[in-house]
């Protein structure tokens, strides 16, 4: 078997000026991977953001999300 | 390669004339959570160019911004009558009415409550989170004993404002209803259960088999005054203790039955009516001396009225930024200094239906002379907090005035000539003493060290504190902050 790409993992995809920073993806996530970041988005909010990998693609950030737009996964 | 996003809303939303990708709710809201679980089941259903939503006043009253589908907004309490009424004229679409607590369980209870017993052919979505949200978090039917809200600040009391109201288990004593569930949107494991119940409510009304009531528990972190993720707690331990989740009534399925408590969830339900007696010795009631002691305002005696001076030329603030950055409290601190000088003063607070995450503003008038308008349209001291306040305000900034702009801010437009420009790290200063949301007094302490305001510097610390009347354990703790701050700010 072909070992597996780095692009063919699933990953989530987050709009950061949609993140409102409640952190309910955070807590959701069962892997840990997502955080809220250092820095500021345009209103002002620290947004989520992706450790870069350990995501399995189960989209409970996305569930768990209030915003529509915010984060979306994508599994390749 | 398949992609798990938003399905069957809008990609823009034209609200307040322009158009965004971020709903009006706050952080952490259980609305954000159903509306996207409705917008994916009516699209993966198809049922989006059959489906008529009906939109209820409260918190929820802009799906029609964001569901891609017909709306008919309502009046307050009224969506399960204009329901009736889109269901009979179009029984061959598919009806749905999304309420909230306040709306369905109060002003809106007997509409929904006889819609339901004639057995009207539309779903009801009832969003119960325990209180009014949009207009600040009042106690509603559905509020639990001894919760706290704006209205009862000493907790709800049964005896003077009765139990909390199991809508659910009242539905599901009538005949007519098809299906009746309580869920939640607390954690993931609910979410999903949420979203195959409200599956459930879109297949009944696209078979037109009847009425339907999916009552969901959501978190409304705002009023509960928590954190998101403790809102979600609260949502799943308190709440569901006196809601419990559950099928009430799925006549399709056999489950439950006309006047019988014998479902899932009621047989459950019925051990935990608690006794009547227990509850019915009237508490005595905290004395408060006075609205200005429980707003935490200045209440005129320390703060002697107005003189006219003159001498003393009006000056004009803008505060703003996003909701929860204490903008409007900084406003009010500015006027209550002024007021301690017996100046006149306004204070004019701005925001949009969200309470916390939108755009926030107020305005404020300090003058000797009495003030003829409350609105500032061109400031002299513009204090901005986040980067869209800036972008909205900054041209508007008099000759001669000062903008004072939180360091996070990215200068994408130039004040105009003449405006004297401070970019100070508030944000940052108040995370370095430990104390994020204080960014506030930060400003605070900009406005002092720069002598923005023209009033003493005395009469803004005492201003300052006289916020923190209700919570005295913050005044000295804020009054170092804003010590400190300036501190740092002057001999940088």
């Amino acid at each position: 078997m072909e070992e597996k790409r780095e692009g063919a993992l699933p990953r989530p995809e987050i709009e950061e000026d949609s993140c409102k920073g409640c952190g309910r993806c955070v807590a959701a996530c069962p892997r840990k991977c997502l955080s809220l970041q250092p820095h500021m988005n345009r209103m002002g909010i620290r947004p989520v953001g992706y450790a870069g990998e350990g995501c399995i693609g189960c989209a409970m950030c996305f569930y768990n999300c209030p915003e529509p737009y915010a984060i979306k996964v994508v599994k390749p | 390669m398949k992609t798990i996003e938003q399905k069957g809303m809008y990609p823009k939303f034209p609200r307040s004339g322009k158009d965004t990708r971020v709903t009006h709710y706050c952080a952490g809201c259980g609305h954000g959570i159903v509306n996207k679980l409705v917008a994916e089941c009516c699209a993966e259903m198809g049922l989006q160019d059959n489906t008529i939503f009906v939109d209820p006043v409260g918190c929820g009253v802009f799906t029609y911004y964001y569901w891609d589908a017909a709306h008919i907004s309502a009046a307050h309490g009224r969506a399960s009558a204009a329901a009736t009424g889109v269901s009979r004229a179009r029984p061959d679409a598919v009806t749905i009415a999304y309420q909230g607590d306040g709306d369905l369980g109060a002003i809106g209870f007997n509409n929904a409550f006889q819609a339901a017993s004639r057995g009207e052919k539309f779903g009801c979505i009832f969003i119960n989170n325990s209180l009014y949200g949009m207009t600040g978090g009042q106690m509603a039917p559905t509020t639990l004993e001894g919760e706290t809200t704006t209205t009862t600040p000493f907790g709800r009391d049964p005896a003077l404002t009765g139990h909390p109201l199991h809508v659910c288990e009242v539905f599901s004593q009538l005949q007519a209803p098809v299906y009746i569930a309580r869920v939640s949107v607390a954690d993931t494991k609910r979410i999903l259960q949420c979203k195959q119940a409200i599956k459930r409510l879109f297949e009944i009304q696209r078979d037109h088999k009847g009425y339907a009531l999916l009552e969901i528990l959501a978190p409304c972190p705002t009023n509960f005054r928590m954190d998101p993720l403790k809102a979600a707690e609260f949502c799943k331990n308190e709440m569901e203790a006196e809601f419990p989740l559950g099928v009430f009534k799925d006549a399709e399925k056999g489950v439950g039955g006309s006047r019988s408590c014998a479902t899932e969830g009621g047989a459950d339900a019925q051990e935990r009516v608690p006794p009547a007696s227990a509850s019915l010795v009237v508490k005595p009631v905290p004395q408060v001396a006075s609205c200005a002691e429980l707003f935490g305002v200045s209440d005129g005696v320390d703060a002697p009225p107005a003189e006219d001076d003159p001498a003393v030329p009006e000056r004009r603030f803008k505060f703003a930024g996003y909701g929860g950055q204490g903008i409007l409290s900084l406003g009010i601190c500015v006027a209550e200094a002024a007021r301690l000088e017996k100046r006149h003063t306004l204070w004019f607070p701005s925001y949009g239906p969200e309470q916390r995450g939108g755009s926030a503003s107020c305005s404020v008038v300090v003058s000797g002379m009495p003030i003829g308008s409350p609105t500032v349209e061109h400031p002299d001291v513009l204090v901005c907090m986040n980067q869209p306040s800036y972008e909205r305000f900054v041209g508007d900034v008099k000759k001669g005035g000062v903008v004072i702009v939180d360091a996070t801010v990215p200068l994408t437009k130039q004040p105009p000539e003449g405006v004297k420009l401070y970019q100070v790290p508030a944000i940052q200063m108040a995370e370095d003493f430990g104390v994020p949301k204080a960014a506030n007094t930060m400003m605070l302490a900009a406005l002092r060290a720069f002598k923005a305001t023209g009033l003493g510097d005395e009469s803004l610390e005492t201003a300052l504190c006289a916020s923190f009347k209700k919570k005295p354990q913050l005044v000295e703790k804020n009054r170092d902050l804003l010590r400190r701050a300036e501190d740092a700010l002057l001999n940088n």
